[in-house]
């Protein structure tokens, strides 16, 4: 194109709001502000829901005009349109009441990254080179449509889908796609996806989900492993409350215990951090409670179906006394019995136990015996500090890592992959899964693989078909989040902003699909658009919540979404009965390696600006200085200086970490609040794709770790490796902070 | 031996008036490590000042170091002649304008490095106080300003007082030279002729400026100084810095005119005027600067240590036994241990073990300036924002070049211009040397007995 | 009267959650340099949070300090400017005309906070990555020096919004984005002269103390103690 098409092109596309929606059906159906009605240099604010994580928080998007380069139908113009600058949290929304954590404020730059997929895809290279050549969308849809019913034609079962767990408007859409193909259920995968607390919680309190933490009410928080004020369960929710807990009330500063191996961010904000043999947390549960139940005296049955649950707890958990205890754990006696008299000389008291401490092969029993002790301790319920957030569906999943584990056997079980066809989509079990999971070799063997994801990552590689979903800001998006709130809330926004490139909604591609082969999905989906789906469900609220459809509607769309203290009503949430009465006997965690071997315990953790990784490819996460590292750009391993000077490991030396599954190098950074025997590492970093900013960048721990196991969900024991590392020469860290760690500390150096 | 004023004329003049081809060479070969300088920035200026190694929180390194060295090694020349000149030392005569060439030239060259280190060197002159219609001046709160004012002022005053007694000396080639030599000197000696009234007016100007220049020069580096002691970094922050930067500066400067005159002396074989009684003389004057430095860096590190700051201490520490303590005992070594022994034993102040006394120096004195802005900005008060700094080649390569610089500079001058004043010299071995009446080089040169001597 | 702005940091609230860092980088353009250029000290982060290690294992504790520009009253880096490009406003900030900068970086050196950050190359946003760019920040160019602003931009937007409504500019209507940011509330932002901002009865607080007070700047943050627990619950 030469300049003066471009010009022509350019004063076409500034007045018309035509071409963005060449070829999209969903466009005609976005409301967009119309262009007339910019104000140049006036910011307007459109609400929309960070897609991150699980806690599911609300958005405002700062929008404001501008000029972007983009590309429809081969040819380059520039669009004046809205463009998202800065999202801040949506003061109104239960979860986040006005605020974002890190990744939050990043997300922007999803929409605006340079390695975004701008059209779709289709390999042309081997398998997993990253080759891939443009097509149109019709011949890609065909492509998929033709391949689809082929599929179902031949066996039903030949289809999957694989994503990570989805919830509200998605998921009833995806399942109920895949059950009108008669196609086995979807299979969701994450790396932390905390199913073994929700089961804990089905067990003991009868409500598959995770638990809401009301710090503002609480006096002492104790904390196990569980990293609350950065990454874990609704961390901006918990951050809120937690700043409350401490200044919130004239008068009453609340005690912050916490007891992990490694000092997160949140213990690092503890009055006292404790350190404790990984896998033990359980253990001290047993132990406080121990001490509750017979020195304090509180009865046993006030602790009701939680307590129940535990052997040995109706006869006062004979065995768990603090000197047994101390011996698991590595805490003195009288430290133990401290700490259980000052949670009930300070209650409410609240115990939180997360990350690490579940992710063991007792991870399970951990849970239940935390759960008995925070009933103990009263604080289960409605004014205590551990709430149940209402749900307005039902939130349980199967077992996504044994659903998983599941799909990767099945495709291996047979000489030819009885998988024919697999839809990806913002999952990436690759990267995520011990090496022993196989999940690549066994996605290697399914012929037709389709991505609808928004970047190459280590899966979507291999992937042979991409058809590029519109990122969260350019797409209708609901949500219900499991925690975090007080009411029920089921989130909705319009998209913030038009599409960029040439992409679409993930839920619109599976609509036009169901319309192209037609038969019992047309009646099945009838909706013609994502946003009619929503707006479906959003009649039903307001059926329940018995109010007009459309200032229902409306309204929701104003606020970011719907919350029961705005609709009058509360959503009823469904009891689930236990599915199980029988007793769990708490075991000692099941560590993969020797001692003798493999003499240090290995420790995964959710990352700071990364999480599980999905977050890397952003640099401004990349150049985020872990707060406690100070590290940028890079992986590292956190190790005691002790060890390390035992070992002759400098910091910023290499070293090589090794495992029975894998061996990976990684530059020390020397830590005081590591135990000795413990060594760390943050997950997030090693891609093998994922964009000019994150690929082959640092390591990735999880390409160690062994493939055990909790016995009844199946979760991954991700804290469950042991490991041996030796010195394998001098590495390089990128640290924010050249100086020392100590405050004014003359005598450094 | 006597020398007769032909010979004086025909030894001190013939650098100006033949060249050999050697001398093209060196001056071809050392003009190209300068012009390296200047590929070095042009490449700076181009990429972005982020080709030099500074980074935060060492935002200065390597260009502010050779700033102050070269303004230090200034103060070798317009200072010690004027005072010399002032205090009437008989044995200054050959070495004047030697040191007066150092000073205009390190001058030059120091004030160019403000220039090299700055971000946006193309806005450079929004440092300058020019009248402009926005009414938009300079801040005259910021020692960059005194520096401005001073550097500029001392350049110029500096600049005169090599100047002026040059004028004779002009008119002495202007005499013997012929063709473009005879027209340009001719307009250099400004129409000298010698006459009492111009040596008259010559000695009354060499008078004032000596008097003037004297406050000038001990301003400069006091407000150099300043660029240090007015901002609160631990270790700059200090009443003493003045004093301590001028006598640093006095120091370098001694050693680095004894550097120049051996190698005069040597490449220009004036031997008979360059004699160990000069280099004795310097040698002693170097001694007593070498104690004044210790004194003066001993009273900064005793009351640092006494006073046992944080902030300060952690400076402190990284030069005393930290990070920097190699350079820092280098230095020590270089501007105390070595000089001392060699300068204060009869025995052992020779010419060659001055040249090395001064040598030491030169080197010693460049590492104390890097040593006061280095570590201290590497440790400022919180420890999270702790540094270092190591340069790149652009910055070695600007620093090299600066003083392949100087050396070409130097070079030059002394085939332009008689490095030993004729008639200075002449003066001084004249029986009625202090009578002006008869002093004029120009009348000795028609009208003294040297025929008949 | 004129306004004073300042800001008042809880200690005892933060989270080292760092979202203040990434809040600030978005809204104020502040640019991404790479590892190899982070490598060497040339990361920009105009709010950074700085901890402290104390004790040794396992007796660890750590201490969070978010730091910023100070926007002292006695401002070092403001007189060592040769340009006025670092000056003072009359209500009280701290500002930094980048079109007036040459980069001497003597401000940044005689800033004792080290919150003074250098465009050591021209700052680069990899298309389409500058489409995020906040119209109402200006982008510093190779060679300037930047640091925080207090969000200048907020502050005039507010009084701008307060004159339109024809009103007196409230208590809470300027919020940096750091300080919206912050889900813990650990920041906190406003008129120091009014005595019943928030800000200034928090000021007042006899926890409060200012960063390097020693060094004699005068900031106008104050930082609220961490407190320790005393076993009782109360606040010591
Ligand atoms: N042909 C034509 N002519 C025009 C106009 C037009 O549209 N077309 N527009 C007119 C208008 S509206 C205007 S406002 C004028 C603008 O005309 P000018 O006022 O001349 O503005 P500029 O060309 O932007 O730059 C002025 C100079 O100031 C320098 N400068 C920037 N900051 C500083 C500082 O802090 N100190 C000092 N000393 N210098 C600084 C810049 O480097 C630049 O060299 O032009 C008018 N003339
Ligand atoms: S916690 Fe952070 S990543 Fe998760 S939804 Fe909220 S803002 Fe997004
Ligand atoms: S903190 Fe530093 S940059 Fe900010 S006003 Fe004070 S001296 Fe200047
Ligand atoms: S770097 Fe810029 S703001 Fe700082 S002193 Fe130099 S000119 Fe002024
Ligand atoms: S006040 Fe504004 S500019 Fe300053 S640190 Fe906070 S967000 Fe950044
Ligand atoms: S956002 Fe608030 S809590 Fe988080 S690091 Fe910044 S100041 Fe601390």
């Amino acid at each position: 194109m030469d300049r003066r098409d471009f010009i022509k092109l350019s004063a076409l596309t500034a007045g018309a709001a035509g071409l963005a929606g060449c070829g999209h059906p969903d466009h005609q159906l976005i409301r967009f502000l119309p262009e007339e009605s910019w104000i140049p240099g006036v910011a307007t604010w459109r609400p929309s829901l960070c897609p991150l994580c699980a806690a599911g928080c609300g958005v405002m998007a700062r929008v404001m005009e501008g000029d972007a380069e983009v590309v429809r139908n081969g040819r380059t113009g520039l669009l004046r349109m809205g463009l998202v600058k800065k999202l801040e949290g949506n003061p109104a929304h239960p979860v986040n009441r006005g605020k974002l954590c890190a990744r939050g404020q990043a997300a922007v730059q999803i929409v605006y990254h340079p390695d975004r997929i701008r059209q779709p895809l289709k390999r042309r290279g081997e398998r997993g080179t990253g080759e891939f050549e443009p097509v149109d969308w019709d011949e890609a849809l065909s492509t998929l449509a033709a391949r689809l019913k082929q599929v179902l034609d031949d066996d039903p079962a030949g289809l999957a889908w694989l994503s990570r767990p989805l919830r509200g408007g998605k998921r009833v859409l995806v399942e109920r796609f895949l059950a009108t193909l008669a196609a086995p259920a979807p299979v969701y995968f994450e790396l932390f996806d905390e199913s073994v607390l929700r089961w804990a919680n089905r067990l003991s309190f009868g409500r598959e989900q995770m638990p809401t933490y009301t710090l503002s009410v609480a006096n002492y928080v104790l904390g196990l492993s569980a990293d609350f004020l950065g990454t874990w369960n609704s961390p901006v929710a918990q951050a809120i409350g937690y700043g409350e807990f401490r200044q919130g009330r004239p008068g009453r500063r609340g005690k912050f215990v916490q007891v992990e191996p490694r000092v997160s961010q949140t213990g690092a904000n503890a009055d006292e951090w404790i350190p404790i043999r990984p896998g033990t947390e359980g253990a001290l549960a047993l132990g406080l409670a121990h001490v509750l139940l017979n020195e304090a005296r509180r009865p046993t049955t006030a602790a009701g179906t939680a307590g129940e649950r535990i052997e040995g707890w109706l006869q006062g958990l004979p065995e768990w006394t603090p000197e047994a205890v101390a011996e698991q754990t590595g805490i003195e006696a009288e430290r133990i019995r401290r700490l259980a008299r000052e949670l009930i000389a300070h209650e409410p008291a609240v115990v939180i136990a997360g990350g690490a401490a579940l992710a063991q092969t007792n991870g399970l029993a951990t849970a239940l015996a935390v759960n008995a002790l925070n009933a103990l301790l009263g604080c289960v319920g409605a004014l205590g500090p551990v709430r149940f957030t209402p749900q307005p569906e039902s939130t349980g999943l199967a077992p996504p890592h044994r659903t998983l584990r599941a799909l990767v056997q099945k495709i291996l079980s047979r000489p030819e992959s009885p998988v024919k066809l697999l839809l990806l989509y913002e999952a990436n079990p690759v990267f995520a899964t011990p090496p022993a999971w196989q999940v690549a070799a066994a996605l290697d063997r399914v012929p037709f693989v389709v991505s609808f994801g928004s970047f190459l990552d280590d899966t979507s590689i291999l992937a042979d078909l991409v058809l590029p979903d519109h990122v969260f800001l350019e797409s209708w998006m609901d949500d219900v989040p499991e925690s975090g709130t007080e009411p029920a809330v089921v989130s909705l926004a319009a998209p913030a902003m038009r599409p960029l490139h040439n992409t679409r909604a993930m839920p619109d591609v599976l609509l036009d699909l169901s319309r192209r082969v037609g038969g019992r999905l047309n009646e099945a989906l009838p909706w013609k658009s994502y946003e009619e789906l929503l707006r479906a469900r959003f009649d039903a609220l307001a059926r329940r919540a018995g109010a007009d459809a459309d200032a229902f509607w409306k309204q929701a769309l104003e606020r970011g979404g719907w919350w029961s203290d705005n609709g009058g009503t509360r959503a009823a949430a469904p009891r689930h009965a236990a599915a199980t009465t029988r007793q769990i006997r708490y075991q000692p965690a099941e560590m993969d390696g020797s001692v003798e071997e493999f003499p240090f315990h290995f420790l995964p953790y959710a990352s700071q600006a990364f999480y599980d990784g999905t977050t890397a490819h952003l640099p401004w996460l990349q150049e985020l200085p872990d707060v406690l590292t100070t590290a940028m750009w890079g992986s590292w391993v956190e190790l005691n200086p002790q060890t390390a000077e035992r070992l002759g490991i400098r910091q910023g030396d290499l070293v090589d970490v090794t495992s029975r599954h894998g061996t990976l190098q990684a530059p020390v950074i020397l830590s005081t609040g590591i135990a000795p025997d413990v060594v760390a590492m943050p997950v997030g970093q090693g891609h093998r794709a994922f964009t000019r900013y994150a690929s082959r960048r640092g390591a990735n721990p999880i390409s160690v770790l062994a493939p055990l196991e909790e016995p009844e969900t199946g979760a991954l024991a991700w804290a469950a490796t042991r490991v041996q590392i030796r010195r394998a020469g001098v590495g390089r860290l990128v640290l924010f902070s050249g100086g020392l760690s100590r405050f004014p500390h003359p005598e450094e150096r | 031996m006597e020398k007769t004023a032909s010979r004086i004329n025909d030894d001190l003049l013939r650098p100006v008036l033949e060249t050999s081809p050697r001398f093209y060479l060196a001056v071809v070969l050392v003009g190209l490590v300068a012009a390296l300088g200047f590929v070095a920035w042009g490449y700076q200026i181009w990429n972005g000042i982020g080709v030099a190694g500074i980074s935060r929180p060492v935002f200065w390194g390597f260009y502010i170091t050779n700033f102050v060295f070269w303004i230090g090694i200034s103060h070798a020349g317009t200072l010690i002649s004027a005072i010399l000149r002032l205090a009437n030392a008989g044995w200054r005569r050959p070495v004047t304008r030697c040191a007066e060439a150092i000073t205009v030239f390190a001058l030059m060259i120091g004030a160019m490095f403000p220039l090299i280190h700055l971000g946006r060197p193309w806005l450079a002159f929004w440092l300058f106080p020019y009248p402009n219609e926005r009414g938009l001046w300079p801040n005259f709160r910021s020692p960059l300003l005194w520096d401005f004012f001073a550097i500029n002022t001392y350049l110029l005053g500096s600049f005169l007082f090599l100047l002026l007694p040059m004028l004779p000396d002009f008119a002495l080639v202007r005499d013997r030279a012929r063709g473009w030599r005879q027209r340009v000197y001719g307009w250099l000696a400004l129409g000298w002729e010698g006459t009492p009234r111009q040596w008259h007016r010559l000695e009354t100007a060499m008078h004032i400026m000596a008097v003037l220049i004297i406050p000038v020069a001990v301003s400069v580096h006091s407000i150099v100084s300043f660029d240090f002691a007015m901002s609160p970094v631990p270790m700059w922050h200090s009443t003493i810095f003045a004093p301590y930067f001028v006598a640093g500066a006095i120091f370098s400067g001694l050693a680095a005119l004894i550097l120049a005159m051996a190698l005069l002396r040597k490449l220009l074989h004036l031997e008979e005027y360059l004699r160990t009684e000069h280099f004795s003389n310097l040698g002693k004057l170097l001694l007593v600067m070498s104690l004044l430095w210790f004194y003066f860096i001993f009273a900064e590190r005793l009351t640092v240590w006494y006073g046992n700051d944080p902030a300060e201490m952690a400076v402190f520490r990284a030069t005393q036994s930290g990070p920097y303590a190699p350079l820092f005992w280098v230095m020590v070594f270089c501007n105390f241990l070595l000089p001392v022994p060699l300068l204060t034993i009869p025995r052992l102040r020779t010419i060659a073990s001055t040249v090395v006394a001064a040598l030491g120096v030169v080197v010693g004195m460049w590492l104390e300036r890097f040593l006061i802005i280095v570590p201290a900005l590497a440790h400022k008060f919180l420890p999270y924002s702790w540094g270092t700094y190591a340069p790149t080649w652009v910055e070695i390569t600007i620093t090299v070049a600066t003083f392949a610089g100087m050396v070409l500079l130097y070079m030059l001058f002394a085939k332009l211009v008689p490095v030993i004043s004729v008639w200075e010299w002449k003066v001084g071995r004249h029986p009625l040397a202090e009578q002006r009446a008869e002093i004029s080089p120009a009348v000795a040169k028609t009208v003294a007995p040297e025929g008949s001597a | 009267m004129s306004r004073r702005w300042g800001m008042v940091v809880d200690l005892d609230r933060c989270t080292g959650c760092e979202a203040c860092v990434v809040a600030c980088r978005a809204e104020n353009n502040v640019p991404t340099v790479g590892e190899t250029e982070a490598a060497r000290g040339r990361a920009i982060h105009w709010i950074r949070i700085e901890r402290y290690w104390e004790g040794e294992f396992p007796n660890a504790r750590i201490r969070f300090v978010p730091v910023l520009c100070q926007h002292c009253e006695a401002a070092p880096c403001e007189p060592v400017c040769p340009t006025y490009a670092s000056y003072h406003t009359a209500d009280g900030l701290n500002a930094q005309v980048y079109n007036r900068c040459i980069g001497t970086r003597y401000c940044a050196n005689a800033c004792p906070y080290t919150v003074r950050f250098f465009n050591f190359f021209h700052p680069v946003w990899e298309k389409p990555l500058h489409l995020q760019l906040n119209p109402e920040v200006s982008v510093r160019e190779v060679g300037v020096m930047e640091k925080c602003t207090f969000c200048v931009q907020r502050i005039k937007a507010a009084e701008l919004q307060a004159k339109a409504e024809a009103r007196e500019l409230r208590d809470g209507d300027v919020q940096p984005a750091c300080a919206q940011a912050c889900p813990a509330d650990a920041l906190l932002f406003g008129d120091l002269n009014d005595p019943d901002s928030r800000v200034a009865q928090l000021a007042r607080s006899p926890r409060g103390s200012k960063l390097l007070e020693e060094v004699g700047t005068q900031p106008k943050i104050t930082y609220l103690a961490r407190l320790s627990w005393s076993g009782d619950g109360e606040d010591r």
